[in-house]
């Protein structure tokens, strides 16, 4: 899996999940950008307010194309919000971002969203600390950090570099993309 | 080089009724009459007039066909017009629905021709010279006038002839088209009856005591003869039955705004209710608005209130609309988020008109919502999220950190998407690896930092961020980066920040305000 776009799964709904820092939300904006450079549209539902336009500008999105729905902290209305857009035909990708504390998602919802995401065929991303689709979900994908990298020789030139990251598919319906752990390397700014 | 000249007239027959069932089709079947108070003094047995007290008596302004076919007329009371006719069905007058069904004939007949004369209630003239090769004959432009109505609610007659006067009398003969010739008006006037010049009743009944009784018999008075017997007027008369035309044409200028309303019987105050009248004020708009060929860019709604008030929304449309559907969402939308106050006796609905916009989609091109699917569920994510909580976002021209604004969203309708941002700052992709994200906490928590001294100075040790209670060692630490701005205008900002990576492996900027002397948790590399 060395192409975000293996991960997007039209028709379908993919997890991101991963502990904080493990790249989960670099590899969301990277996902972003692959739908987006087709010349599509793409929604993210921001449950904690945690996205950040120069991260996005940094990761090459094009804002113009991207619905930023802030939803301050509700988690009844982050998923409101991702039902009314997977219901809606023609975003290429819409993206949930449930934060740190991830909603309770009935199956029968989860289902209703995966149905709802079909019949328009665009494609549903979840990212989280944990799954909550369950097995709804097409595509699970697991990040793992591998730890930052600095550069640098003193403590005083000490810079972020980047970080590496471990890509793992938890669980897929169907052919998945690699079993094997791929990895991914992020830059810092 | 004489100028060929041809006209059409639209007419619309008992113009105030139609333009009621404009409002109402379902009184189209039924026999209605258009009502309005009058206000008659109190009489006392000898004659004498009194000024008070007044008894205002409903009048009949106008009849509708099936009512006329049961003897009612213009000026009988209300009364005696139910007498003559049990089924009748009054309405009271409302210059509203006149003005904006006459409003949608200029608009009708200009969707045919830009040269619209504005006759009166009812009665359009038309220039249709240079016609023929965009629209056809005299008959072709008639039936195209016909449809145009006909697609605002209005139905109409209408007469082709060489002047305007008798084009109109041509409509008036009815019941669909008439077209008249040049050159050969007064012979095809020549046997209408005189009654449809409408003369004042005193010519009226001289011409009938002169044994006059259609156009061709009022021609064929001496000219000289009819203007010393009966001055100016019988003048007009005469050169109306000629067909000829007494004045100068005055083309009809569009107005700037567009608006339709409708009065209510009774009062409502359920949202329901009202969304059933809103829908068919909005029918008629965009009726209007697709005859001019113009979308809606922005909605002005102005609720009359039984209290006296009014309750005015407006609602700005993420793109220009000409379907009902999506108007009537938006509209219910932001009526549920802000209710008027008492229950509402009258619905006006004003649009701005924009030109659409025509744009061909590429063909490698990614599927875009439409503009009706994206207009509404932009309003129902508004109506969830909140109306400043959605939309695309934009940097700021800062170098305050996290500045940025939400705009509306707005895609462009066509090109790919490698538009950033921000096109000035290369972008980490351009260097060949993904860039590091970083999750913000809005608004950046207040951290209790622990400072260790070292040869270079004093860096980060130890770190709580509030309302925890446990303390996260610092593993490594780069920094401190500073930056400020600002500082000319009062609204100084100064800061150091630290790129942290903590002993249970999370890695965070840490910012210490130099203004405040505190520390914050600004967000989490992710």
């Amino acid at each position: 899996m060395s192409n975000a776009g293996d991960i997007i799964q039209r028709g379908g709904i993919t997890e991101i999940v991963g502990r904080l820092s493990s790249g989960r939300t670099s590899l969301l904006l990277t996902s972003l950008r692959r739908a987006l450079e087709q010349g599509g549209v793409a929604a993210l539902v921001d449950t904690d307010g945690a996205f950040d336009p120069e991260s996005a500008q940094a990761a090459g999105i094009d804002g113009r194309r991207l619905l930023w729905v802030c939803c301050g902290g509700r988690r009844d209305i982050a998923l409101r919000a991702t039902d009314l857009l997977v219901r809606c035909p023609g975003f290429a990708l819409i993206a949930l971002d449930v934060g740190e504390t991830p909603p309770a998602l009935s199956l029968a919802s989860a289902y209703r969203l995966r149905l709802a995401v079909r019949r328009v065929d665009s494609a549903l991303v979840i990212l989280g600390r944990r799954p909550i689709a369950g097995a709804s979900a097409s595509l699970v994908v697991e990040t793992i950090p591998c730890g930052p990298e600095w550069i640098g020789t003193t403590a005083s030139r000490l810079r972020l570099a980047g970080a590496c990251t471990e890509v793992r598919v938890r669980r897929a319906q169907g052919t998945a993309p690699t079993r094997e752990p791929v990895a991914w390397r992020w830059c810092a700014r | 080089m004489v100028r060929p000249v041809s006209f059409a007239c639209v007419f619309v027959p008992w113009f105030t009724v139609a333009a009621e069932e404009r409002c109402d089709p379902a009184l189209r079947e039924q026999a209605l009459v258009i009502v309005t108070t009058a206000t008659m003094p109190a009489r006392r047995p000898s004659g004498r007039k009194r000024t008070a007290p007044r008894t205002s008596i409903p009048r009949v302004v106008e009849a509708g066909p099936l009512a006329r076919e049961a003897g009612v007329r213009p000026g009988m009371t209300e009364t005696e017009a139910h007498a003559r006719c049990p089924a009748l069905v009054t309405r009271a007058l409302c210059v509203e629905h006149v003005n904006a069904a006459h409003q949608a004939m200029l608009d009708a007949a200009l969707a045919v021709s830009p040269r619209v004369e504005d006759a009166g209630a009812g009665i359009v003239h038309v220039d249709i010279v240079g016609l023929a090769s965009l629209v056809g004959d005299e008959h072709a432009v008639a039936e195209r006038l016909l449809r145009q109505t006909s697609a605002v609610g209005l139905h109409s007659c209408v007469g082709v002839a060489g002047t305007r006067t008798a084009a109109r009398i041509a409509a008036r003969m009815g019941p669909r088209t008439v077209v008249i010739p040049l050159g050969h008006e007064r012979a095809a006037l020549a046997g209408v009856d005189l009654g449809v010049l409408d003369l004042p009743a005193r010519l009226m009944d001289t011409f009938v005591n002169w044994g006059v009784r259609t156009l061709g018999d009022l021609a064929g008075l001496p000219r000289d003869g009819v203007v010393a017997r009966l001055g100016a007027e019988g003048l007009a008369a005469h050169e109306a039955a000629l067909g000829l035309d007494g004045t100068p044409f005055r083309p009809y200028l569009p107005p700037s705004f567009w608006e339709e309303a409708q009065a209510l019987d009774w009062e409502i105050d359920a949202l329901d209710a009202l969304m059933r009248v809103v829908e068919r004020v909005l029918e008629r708009l965009t009726a209007r608005l697709a005859a001019a060929r113009v979308l809606a860019g922005e909605l002005d709604v102005h609720l009359d209130l039984a209290s006296g008030q009014r309750h005015a929304r407006t609602i700005v449309l993420a793109h220009p609309l000409g379907e009902v559907h999506p108007m009537l969402t938006l509209i219910s939308l932001d009526l549920e988020a802000h209710p008027p106050g008492a229950p509402i006796t009258r619905v006006v609905v004003s649009a701005s008109p924009v030109a659409p916009r025509v744009v061909q989609p590429e063909l490698g091109s990614s599927p875009s919502p439409s503009v009706r699917d994206l207009a509404a569920v932009l309003a129902r994510l508004s109506a969830v999220a909140g109306v400043d909580a959605i939309g695309s976002p934009r940097l700021l021209d800062t170098h305050r950190p996290d500045g940025f604004t939400l705009v509306p969203f707005a895609p462009p309708l066509v090109g790919g998407g490698d538009r950033r941002l921000d096109e000035t700052k290369p972008t980490a992709l351009e260097e060949g690896m993904p860039p590091l994200a970083l999750r913000r906490l809005r608004p950046p928590r207040r951290a209790h930092v622990e400072l260790e001294q070292e040869a270079d100075g004093c860096r980060p040790a130890r770190l709580r961020v509030e309302p925890n209670t446990r303390v996260e060692r610092v593993v490594v630490c780069a920094g401190p980066w500073r930056r400020s701005g600002t500082w000319w205008d009062g609204q100084g900002w100064a800061r150091d920040e630290w790129d942290a990576a903590l002993v249970d492996g999370t890695l965070c900027r840490l910012v210490h305000d130099r203004l405040s002397d505190h520390w914050f948790l600004d967000g989490v590399y992710d």
